[in-house]
């Protein structure tokens, strides 16, 4: 898995490419982590290039969902798709997660 | 068939020993040592033998090493003595398996099913805010990487069943795929 940071205006957007499983789904959330410490508050992870998730990559994505909410900062979750749509299904977090189908529709939502 | 894991409209983790998912009559057998490292590796000896067609883009084997996982982690401790023995069958339209590991069993399989009904209360009412308390079953043995959900989506996804044995160190699953004509399922034709 490989992890590409960029920004567009105020929000960072976290490319993450590779697959989200047992051995490194914990690298998202460390990053995450250093972010929030230095201070970013607008976060946008693109997994358009994500073809696999496991309960370990869920856990990660409910992790920094759960830490960003309670800080009141702001996440979108996008570009989900194939497996790793199904597997959120299956876990009924479609709800849960701030998700959008589109960067350009995540950054809409961040100006929301 | 309705699916056996049904209580009162919520999807339950059963313990039933006699049930006929663990009967390997015909099914073919791996045995591996619990090493965390070749968990994946583990899953793709087992699913390399399914159609195709069921693998749906790799969500069959997602959901098999999900089980193994917890055969090798939370079983067996990762103790490399100890090993996981995986039984399967596949066909266009079903997926089985028995995985059972050396450990103590799973002992929180009550709380866990009742964490599972506050969860779907939660669901049910889409009150997205509790739920945040229970989207992650965490135990005192739980560690950081462990994401807590993954019998959420086994328990959906394994529709004609998934049983424990009454020492819960093994869990037999059934997941039926719809019959496929000229390449479309016929429920979608």
């Amino acid at each position: 898995m490989e992890l590409k940071i960029r920004k567009s205006g105020e929000n960072y957007i976290i490319d993450v490419n590779g697959e989200m499983d047992l051995y490194n789904s914990y690298r998202l959330k460390e990053l995450v982590m250093k972010m929030l410490e230095k201070k970013v508050e607008r976060f946008i992870i693109n997994l358009e290039n994500v073809d696999y998730i496991d309960s370990s990559g869920i856990g990660a994505l409910i992790y920094i969902c759960s830490t960003i909410k309670k800080l009141n900062l702001k996440l979108v979750i996008t570009n989900i798709h194939g497996s790793v749509k199904k597997v959120i299904e299956l876990t009924k977090l479609m709800g849960y997660f701030p998700i959008t189908q589109s960067i350009e529709e995540a950054l809409e939502r961040m100006e929301a | 068939m309705a699916n056996e894991n049904l209580r009162n409209g919520i999807l339950e983790i059963r313990v039933d020993e006699n049930s006929p998912l663990f009967d390997k009559t015909g099914m073919l057998h791996k045995e591996f040592p619990s090493d965390f490292r070749q968990i994946r590796y583990f899953t793709l000896l087992v699913v390399q033998s399914a159609p195709p067609d069921i693998k749906e883009i790799n969500l069959l084997e997602q959901q098999i090493s999900e089980i193994i996982k917890n055969a090798v982690k939370h079983g067996n401790k990762c103790n490399p003595e100890k090993k996981v023995r995986v039984w399967y069958s596949f066909s266009p339209e079903h997926a089985h398996l028995v995985v059972e590991d050396e450990g103590e069993g799973f002992r929180d399989l009550e709380k866990w099913n009742e964490f599972n009904r506050k969860r779907q209360a939660c669901l049910e009412k889409a009150d997205f805010e509790t739920l945040a308390d229970y989207v992650s079953f965490r135990t005192a043995r739980s560690d950081d990487n462990d994401g807590g959900n993954a019998l959420f989506a086994a328990l959906e996804y394994w529709d004609g069943g998934f049983v424990f044995n009454q020492k819960r160190n093994a869990v037999a699953m059934l997941k039926r795929f719809p019959k496929r004509r000229m390449g479309l399922a016929a429920d979608e034709s």
